[in-house]
């Protein structure tokens, strides 16, 4: 029987009746026939409900038993949060501890250029050879150091990368923690529990360490890299 | 370097790397009063204490961004009439007409060049000198 033929056998007897009642001008039979109605109706929509829910606990069940999408919603995810945390603490010690150094040295590079200039003044008449030595070289000196400033500041301007990347990052870590509790909420639906161990490692490349993350055997210096080969007799 | 003239700035930038570096450049081109502070909410204390000549502002920033800085600024009458420079990673054409209604006086694009720093404050500065006159 398909679909509408069993509608129309579960509604007829009902629909009937209430012709029948309203032609007979009958309150009471209408009552009746209308409430046999509803419940054919009310019965139709459970199943309905009923089969959606069905549906909903399989894919809860099919989401708990995928281990993957709970490592994924319990480790991979924050774990991508940390790193990028790391990459812009990363990004910033390079872009400060460059500044630093640059700072240093245009006042160096500023005071040679001014000095070269004070003396190749005081030099101008050259009397030897040394002399005339002494006057290419200031010259030398002086345009040399122009060029070293006019670098430094492009080493400067160039920081300014850590700034953009970081705005693109933090973009992106945003995103992460949308992304994490929604998994969270979904792993909390399902009534799985979020794991946070690690799984082993073993020996493939995974790239630089990240604090808080990095496996318990991950060397913390060159040091730790040398003193169980020197042990080893390396 | 020294100090060509005594313009107060307010540099505005929740990256410190960038602060730095506009910090920088503007002591090469001869400005050496500069303040720093970290987006709009610690800027705008400083601004209404008095003693600032010139703003530039970074756009996207935790808390307070710098479109509302600007706005905020425009809004004050004490503040109303400063110069305000846009440097921001912000590149659609609507944010620019946004900062531009809002009245911005200068918007340079991240990243961007000392030429360029120096070209919009020397026209900004210059725009003053003309209206003040």
């Amino acid at each position: 029987m398909d679909g509408f033929a069993a509608k129309r056998e579960a509604y007829a007897v009902w629909v009937e009746a209430l012709g029948d009642a309203l032609a007979r001008g009958d309150a009471h039979g209408f009552s009746v026939a209308l409430a046999g109605f509803d419940a054919v109706h009310d019965s139709e929509i459970r199943q309905a409900v009923r089969r959606v829910a069905g549906d909903l606990r399989e894919a809860l069940e099919q989401f708990r038993e995928d281990s993957h999408l709970v490592d994924l919603a319990g480790r991979q995810v924050p774990d991508a949060r940390h790193r990028l945390a790391h990459v812009l603490r990363l990004t910033d010690d390079a872009a400060h501890r460059t500044l630093d150094l640059v700072e240093k040295a245009c006042p160096l590079a500023d005071a040679a250029a001014r000095e070269a200039a004070r003396l190749r003044g005081r030099r101008r008449r050259a009397t030897d050879t040394l002399d005339v030595e002494v006057q290419a070289f200031l010259e030398r000196t002086a345009s040399s150091m122009a060029t070293v400033r006019n670098n430094l500041s492009e080493v400067l301007m160039a920081q300014g990368y850590q700034d953009l990347s970081g705005q693109i990052i933090r973009g992106v870590m945003k995103l992460v923690d949308e992304l994490e509790a929604a998994l969270g909420s979904l792993v909390r639906l399902s009534g799985a529990t979020l794991g946070t161990e690690r799984a082993a490692d073993g020996t493939g490349a995974h790239g630089p360490a990240v604090p808080g993350i990095a496996a318990p055997t991950t060397v913390q210096g060159q040091q730790d890299v040398d003193a169980p080969l020197s042990g080893l007799g390396m | 370097m020294s100090a060509q003239n005594d313009l107060r700035f307010l540099v505005v930038d929740d990256f410190s790397t960038m602060r730095r570096i506009i910090k920088n450049l503007l002591h090469d081109l001869g400005y050496a009063n500069v303040t720093e502070a970290d987006d709009g909410n610690t800027a705008l204390p400083i601004l209404k204490a008095g003693g600032i000549d010139f703003l530039v502002t970074d756009w996207n920033m935790p808390g307070m961004p710098g479109l509302e800085l600007l706005k905020e600024v425009r809004a004050d009458p004490k503040l109303a009439k400063m110069p305000v420079l846009m440097l921001t990673a912000e590149a659609k054409r609507e944010q620019i007409v946004e900062a531009a209604q809002a009245g911005v006086s200068g918007y340079v694009i991240k990243p961007f060049t000392a030429a360029i720093l120096k070209e919009k404050i020397d026209k900004i500065l210059g725009n003053r000198a003309v209206t003040a006159a």
